[in-house]
């Protein structure tokens, strides 16, 4: 079988909108786990100890278990319930829990690397919790975090291909799709392979500039 | 909705075997994946360009693609290049060159976390590059692999559940047939969940056993023990 560059040519403007889907959901996925994180961040410090078992229960799960299998468990979970969520909505909602409970890791790793008399000066100043978080902790420690912050979003770009499983019409479901129609797996996944690779290879590069920008920061 | 127990116990020889199938391949590939890994790191700290250049390619090129796309690349393009490939060989065949490309990037680091004159020290005594390599290198970098690989294990058996898409019938794919005939997502997926979920913590546990019987940590201990009795 030979490579065909025009079942490509063909392909591409749908596979240019597949991979719009597979950046759209990664960024939405992104944003909400960053949510999902700093929660988990405040209940793990709330010194309440049923939720902060409960938020170390939770993080082991989501990073001791497969994603392929919570993803499977949200889509078929919700239905089950009787919660009839479109597909992107639930493949966005089972990447950000996963996300989550990483994310959170890097925010304990942040606030590990801000001196800890910023915090005993703001309580002096008889600041409230809120203010600390809001003003002081937090705003450091995501700028601290962008690089981790996105290398995991490159992370979430390369695991939204499982969504494909659930029928979220992203890059690998297109590639899928037009397959079916052509028989050409040859040019189809090598050029999926292809804009996968671009995309994480040029946000790796971004995450390097962070890492300099971070570190400068730092010292 | 209510979480009904028999659909595990009436199937848990499905489960069983399907665990089972996922430690094997595990097994395999994450000892294929450490040699392949060991080769490319080494590829890739040689002075060679024409080494370190296809190195550097291998593992960014499975670093930046999904693990799913792997798999679709060695089961459906690969055969079209005339060579015929059971759904156990891509299995293994894709989490070996995942694997390795990750370790390869462990391996790596911890030989260069051991300091430069620990080497320099060892050619000085006379020995042959390989012989340092073996007798003073390995051994001290142990402590600083386990760590890293310890996580990659752990995702390498996580990933294994993609090989279900292209039909290895390992924990994944047999909770889908228990799925199939018991139309009980919820109860076959938590036990899968369970099942991977004490694998990666046995898994976790074995490590960091491991990790306290390596030389360069029990030095670490001593040095540190040391230093606490001296700063009183």
């Amino acid at each position: 079988m030979t490579f065909e560059p025009r079942y490509v040519v063909q392909a591409l403007p749908f596979l240019i909108r597949g991979a719009r889907l597979t950046l759209e959901v990664s960024l939405f996925a992104i944003a909400l786990g960053l949510v999902v994180g700093v929660l988990l961040t405040i209940i793990r410090q709330s010194r309440i100890k049923p939720l902060e078992a409960a938020a170390s229960i939770y993080i082991s799960l989501m990073r001791g278990t497969p994603l392929f299998i919570q993803i499977l468990i949200v889509y078929f979970g919700l239905s089950e319930i009787g919660v009839d969520l479109p597909r992107f909505l639930a493949g966005v909602i089972a990447l950000s829990l996963n996300s989550g409970a990483y994310i959170t890791e890097m925010i304990r790793g942040g606030l590990t690397a801000i001196p800890p008399g910023q915090r005993d000066a703001a309580k002096a100043l008889g600041m409230p919790n809120r203010y600390l978080w809001g003003h002081i902790l937090l705003p450091q420690v995501l700028f601290l975090i962008m690089p981790p912050l996105t290398i995991e979003f490159t992370g979430l770009l390369k695991a939204s291909a499982l969504l494909s499983v659930i029928g979220v019409v992203e890059l690998t479901r297109t590639s899928q799709e037009i397959i079916i129609g052509t028989f050409r797996p040859v040019e189809l996944w090598l050029t999926a392979a292809t804009f996968y690779f671009v995309m994480c290879f040029v946000l790796g590069a971004v995450a390097r500039r962070f890492e300099r920008v971070a570190a400068a920061y730092r010292a | 909705m209510k979480f009904d127990l028999s659909v595990i116990t009436s199937n848990w020889q499905l489960f069983a075997r399907g665990f089972g199938v996922t430690l094997v391949y595990c097994g395999v590939s994450s000892i294929l994946g450490l040699c392949l890994g060991l080769v490319v790191a080494l590829a890739r700290l040689s002075r060679s360009v024409w080494l370190r250049g296809p190195a550097v390619g291998f593992v960014e090129l499975i670093r930046d693609t999904p693990f799913l796309v792997q798999v679709f690349v060695i089961f459906f393009v690969v055969p079209a290049s005339g060579l015929t490939i059971s759904a156990t060989t891509a299995g293994i065949a894709a989490l070996t060159l995942y694997g390795g490309a990750y370790f390869s990037e462990s391996i790596r680091g911890a030989i260069l976390s051991v300091p430069r004159g620990q080497t320099d020290a060892a050619h000085a005594a006379g020995m042959s590059h390989v012989l340092a390599m073996r007798r003073i290198v390995f051994p001290q970098m142990m402590a600083y692999l386990i760590p890293p690989l310890t996580n990659q294990l752990i995702g390498l058996v996580k990933d294994s559940s993609v090989l279900s898409i292209i039909t290895v019938p390992e924990l994944t794919m047999a909770t889908q047939r228990v799925l199939g005939t018991t139309f009980a997502p919820i109860e076959a997926f938590s036990m899968a969940a369970l099942l991977y979920w004490v694998l990666t913590a046995c898994l976790a546990a074995l490590m960091g056993r491991l990790e306290h019987h390596t030389p360069t940590h029990r030095a670490a201990r001593q040095t540190t023990a040391f230093l606490t009795v001296a700063d009183r």
